[in-house]
């Protein structure tokens, strides 16, 4: 097994990163892993999978990616982003939502980077600016096109009436708004209609990758809700959205049933929330989830690539639902080869859910040659 | 005669939240701060709709207020809202939660 001599740690990061960036080939590699050393350290209550991706970026001399997370306090006002509570580096503080939105932050990051190797979500160290507290009763998170946003749930009305907690408490939720921002800065997907459901299904989709890659858990063992915990105690659900069986995430006498559909025939025609952004995302979700389970293994790993590819590199601002199977397959070719299980699983996710990807055509098998395979193809024979 | 109906959509979880008052069937005290907010960010004043491009996951609010003599309807969000409209849309936000 080959290894690499770290630099020890006495050396202080700012010189590591100038080694990493000016020193000779064998300096830099050991540098990059010193800093990688470092990083795993400092997190060291992440799960395996994240600490293996660490020490693969070093091996391949990927130098690590700088996290520069701020974290405000918006005094239960609506002025953004209020006031600097945490900044980068600077110890937890008495307060769960403000610790909760910079680790929420950093996780996600770190899903981007060490699996992606995205610096951030405009892929060049944009800082990480999130506000908690914001408004009283606020059951909501958003991105506002420049920071994250998090109410506290609904605070303000007697205990019996609750529905939500923070938003913060959900790291999947955290990953969703951090997502939106990723996708602003690469697709930027309309806010309406199926590129509008599209866009939430990629932030439901690095949501729940983000909180599968912390926890170490395979496609087999997640749990695929995405906020999870964000209902208070009362409430009868699970969470949001479940991407496993959309539709079935919720049940309850105040909030109704989850409207989500899992299919393209229940796909919900409507004017509110931009088109049903919310609800259709239903369908492109379940998409994933089923070629996740297809394929196995870990999520994050191989479709996670796929999808992320086709966000940064193939889907446009009108992208339809369509366009995204057909993108997604043409991903995975490219990606792992084509006729690959890791395409066929593609296929198998979007077929789930009534998509049949266009021009789909399947390889010539190995006892037929490349003109009885077209002929087949062309229905011929 | 005067009757609020108020609506909030999208947010995370993309669910719809309405309310309709009658503010002459409320007590006094509530129906007067409703009048007040009404009054304090001019409500009638208020232009129908911002031309203002839709944010992930925010709420999108749209308020009807009608009178015997008029009837006038607005849309905002929590980015794109005036700062003298906030605590009207807060505080209907709130009955309707508690609705």
């Amino acid at each position: 097994m080959h290894t690499h001599r770290f630099i020890h740690c006495i050396v202080p990061p700012h010189m590591l990163r100038e080694i990493s960036r000016s020193g000779s080939g064998a300096q830099k590699i050991a540098a990059t892993a010193s800093l990688a050393m470092s990083e795993q350290v400092r997190v060291n209550r992440f799960g395996g999978a994240a600490s293996a991706a660490l020490a693969t970026l070093a091996a391949e001399g990927v130098a690590p990616g700088v996290k520069q997370r701020r974290v405000y306090d918006a005094k239960n006002g609506s002025g953004l982003p209020g006031i600097l509570i945490r900044g980068e580096g600077q110890p937890p503080v008495m307060d769960a939502a403000i610790n909760e939105a910079y680790d929420g932050a950093g996780m996600t990051y770190d899903l981007f980077h060490q699996i992606y190797a995205r610096n951030s979500i405009d892929g060049s160290g944009l800082p990480l600016v999130s506000t908690v507290h914001y408004q009283k009763g606020f059951d909501n998170a958003f991105w506002n096109g420049s920071q994250m946003v998090y109410g506290d749930g609904d605070e303000d009305i007697p205990i019996n009436e609750r529905l939500f907690n923070r938003f913060t408490a959900c790291l999947d939720v955290i990953a969703h708004e951090l997502t939106h921002g990723v996708t602003q800065h690469e697709a930027n997907l309309n806010y309406g209609g199926q590129p509008g459901a599209l866009n939430e299904s990629m932030s439901d989709v690095f949501g729940s990758l983000v909180k599968q890659y912390q926890r170490g858990q395979s496609a087999a063992a997640a749990d695929w809700i995405i906020g999870e915990g964000l209902f208070i105690a009362n409430v009868n659900g699970a969470g949001i959205r479940s991407m496993k069986a959309p539709g079935s995430a919720y049940d309850d006498a105040v909030l109704g049933k989850d409207p989500q559909p899992a299919h393209m025939r229940d796909y919900v025609n409507t004017i509110e929330d931009n088109g049903g952004v919310h609800i259709n995302s239903g369908i492109p979700n379940h998409a994933f989830y089923t070629a996740c389970i297809t394929l196995g293994g870990n999520a994050w790993e191989k479709m996670g690539r796929v999808w992320y590819k086709t966000l940064t590199e193939k889907l446009r601002a009108s992208s339809d639902f369509q366009n995204a199977a057909d993108l997604t397959y043409q991903s995975a070719g490219e990606l792992f080869g084509a006729g690959s299980t890791e395409q066929t699983a593609v296929k198998v996710g979007w077929a789930r859910v009534g998509i049949n990807i266009h021009g789909a055509l399947e390889p010539p098998t190995e006892n037929e040659g490349c003109l009885a395979g077209f002929l087949r193809l062309l229905g011929v024979r | 005669m005067t009757t609020i109906l108020f609506e909030r959509t999208g947010g995370f979880m993309g669910r719809k939240v309405s309310l309709s008052l009658d503010l002459d069937a409320l007590p006094s005290d509530q129906s007067e701060i409703l009048r007040g907010l009404l009054e304090t960010c001019d409500f009638f004043s208020l232009p129908e709709s911002p031309s203002l491009p839709p944010v992930p996951d925010e709420f999108v609010y749209f308020i009807t207020v009608v009178t015997d003599t008029v009837e006038h309807t607005i849309q905002t969000s929590d980015t794109g809202m005036d700062d003298s409209l906030r605590p009207l849309v807060e505080e209907l936000g709130r009955l309707a939660r508690k609705a």
